[in-house]
């Protein structure tokens, strides 16, 4: 499979840039539009929680932003990536080329936007007084385990997709849901500590407590965090590759 | 025996699903999973068949007898229900041309795109671009949007990139009647060059003209089966003595 993918590494580089591009094409505002979506939603937060919902949590508008933005790079995978393989229906019945090739590159590019808007999180927190600190260097990793496990899941869901056309709108709605399961508006002190687990199942929970651990708290303590969500994010990616490999047979026929 | 073959089909079936009126979403499956028993009509029935390296083969037979579905076999956009397809050497199908085509960009920018389909590297496509935009003769237009390009202008461009990917195996459904008789003689004679350089070609057509003038092996498929395969001249006669 990687031999067949280098070989076809061109294809990968020009589906990421029109990926990245060819969302917001037309638009007045263009590829800005990417960073000003997340913006403007912990704005919306920014305003609603402290003020009428009444949460206190020191250093709010960081501790929003560094789950906005993350979340935003796994849903614009996810909701993009369920449907790539229709979007691309055409070309999939005239030539060959690796499938996977299609999944991938909405990840990828994904994972483009995510570095981008980190620096926003670096100003919110520059200005916020919180600073830098070497913890920084574990974010290529964190943000790595994030892309594979989004990726895993864009495999089975745009394979699956092609199958059952349901599968996108179920997803849509799962995914609205678990956006209040994690704790991206609150923080997990909400719940009683013998409960707590049941959210971190969830691997996006984890997940963005590593990127608080590092742009807030400066600190690395989440070892076993670290192993649960690299551990469950290479499970969904095999699956999700066992599964688009067993439906990218049919793709040309189901389309 | 991997070295002296291009392509081996090995006791291959193809068959497709026939659906009267194809339910699709979650709620239809379950509503009508009882009625959603699949009718199946075989296509390509037990197809045994070897193409030496550097053959040149024409597939002929009359519409909706399976030839197309055994070159789109061949190129992997769909697979066999039995039996295998292996192909030794890279291929390039030029079964629809321009795929992957962007009206809204330029033609140099479409080559681009076209070729790395096809499994082109940007050096490769960089080393190539002059040849290909050569041959599609568009060198005037070659900056323009290619929503600005006539039909035949597209299809020369995308013609022109296909031919010149540089594969060991080239499969061609019906496109010789690309452009003006000029720009067919081009082709056929790129063809022919391809052709001596030691190619692997198939092409399905229709048209028992250029067959002759390309092709040494000619096979007729027929209801699915392989009916004839042999010299041009004789499969040919036959064909045409019967469908003809």
């Amino acid at each position: 499979m990687l031999t067949n993918l280098y070989n076809y590494r061109e294809l990968l580089k020009s589906n990421v840039k029109k990926e990245i591009r060819g969302k917001y094409k037309g638009s007045f505002l263009g590829v800005l539009w990417s960073f000003i979506n997340p913006l403007l939603q912990v704005l919306v937060y920014a305003i609603v929680f402290p003020y009428i919902m009444r949460v206190k949590t020191p250093n709010y508008l960081q501790y929003l932003i560094t789950g906005i933005i993350p979340w935003t790079f796994f849903t614009t995978v996810l909701t993009q990536g369920m449907i790539t393989v229709r979007m691309n229906a055409g070309i999939l019945k005239k030539v060959y080329f690796p499938r996977e090739i299609l999944p991938i590159s909405v990840a990828l590019s994904g994972l483009v936007n995510f570095f981008i808007s980190c620096i926003i999180i670096l100003i919110f927190c520059l200005f916020g007084g919180i600073g830098i600190s070497w913890h920084i260097l574990l974010l290529p990793l964190v943000a790595f385990i994030q892309f594979v496990f989004s990726l895993g899941l864009i495999l089975a869901l745009s394979a699956i997709n092609i199958y059952i056309k349901d599968t996108e709108y179920i997803v849509q709605f799962i995914i609205n849901m678990i956006f209040y399961a994690t704790p991206i508006l609150y923080p997990t002190s909400l719940f009683p500590e013998n409960f707590r687990w049941i959210l971190y199942l969830n691997p996006m929970a984890g997940i963005i407590d590593l990127y608080r651990n590092i742009f807030i708290y400066h600190e690395f303590s989440g070892f076993q965090t670290l192993a649960y969500v690299g551990g469950v994010s290479l499970l969904f990616f095999a699956v999700g590759l066992l599964i688009f490999r067993k439906l990218e047979k049919g793709f040309a026929e189901e389309l | 025996m991997a070295n002296e073959y291009s392509i081996v089909v090995k006791n291959m079936t193809k068959k497709f699903k026939v659906y009267y009126d194809k339910p699709n979403t979650l709620k239809e499956r379950l509503v009508f999973w009882a009625r959603n028993k699949a009718d199946y009509r075989v296509v390509l029935d037990d197809i045994n068949l070897t193409i030496k390296k550097g053959e040149t083969v024409a597939l002929i037979g009359v519409n909706g007898s399976g030839k197309s579905t055994l070159l789109k076999l061949m190129t992997k956009i769909i697979y066999p229900n039995k039996g295998t397809v292996k192909t030794y050497g890279k291929l390039t199908s030029l079964l629809e041309l321009g795929a992957g085509f962007h009206d809204d960009f330029t033609g140099r920018e479409n080559i681009y795109f076209n070729a790395s389909i096809f499994g082109l590297t940007r050096k490769e496509i960089d080393q190539k671009i002059d040849k290909i935009i050569a041959f599609s003769e568009l060198e005037d237009f070659i900056d323009n949007p290619i929503r600005t390009y006539s039909s035949g202008m597209y299809m020369r461009l995308a013609f022109s990139v296909a031919i010149n990917v540089d594969a060991d195996i080239l499969l061609i459904d019906e496109i010789l009647a690309v452009g003006d008789q000029h720009f067919q003689d081009k082709c056929f004679d790129k063809l022919e060059e391809l052709k001596k350089s030691g190619k692997t070609i198939v092409i399905v057509s229709h048209s028992s003209e250029s067959i002759k003038r390309l092709c040494d092996r000619a096979i007729w498929i027929q209801n699915g089966k392989i009916e004839a395969d042999g010299k041009t001249s004789s499969v040919l006669d036959e064909y045409l003595k019967v469908c003809g």
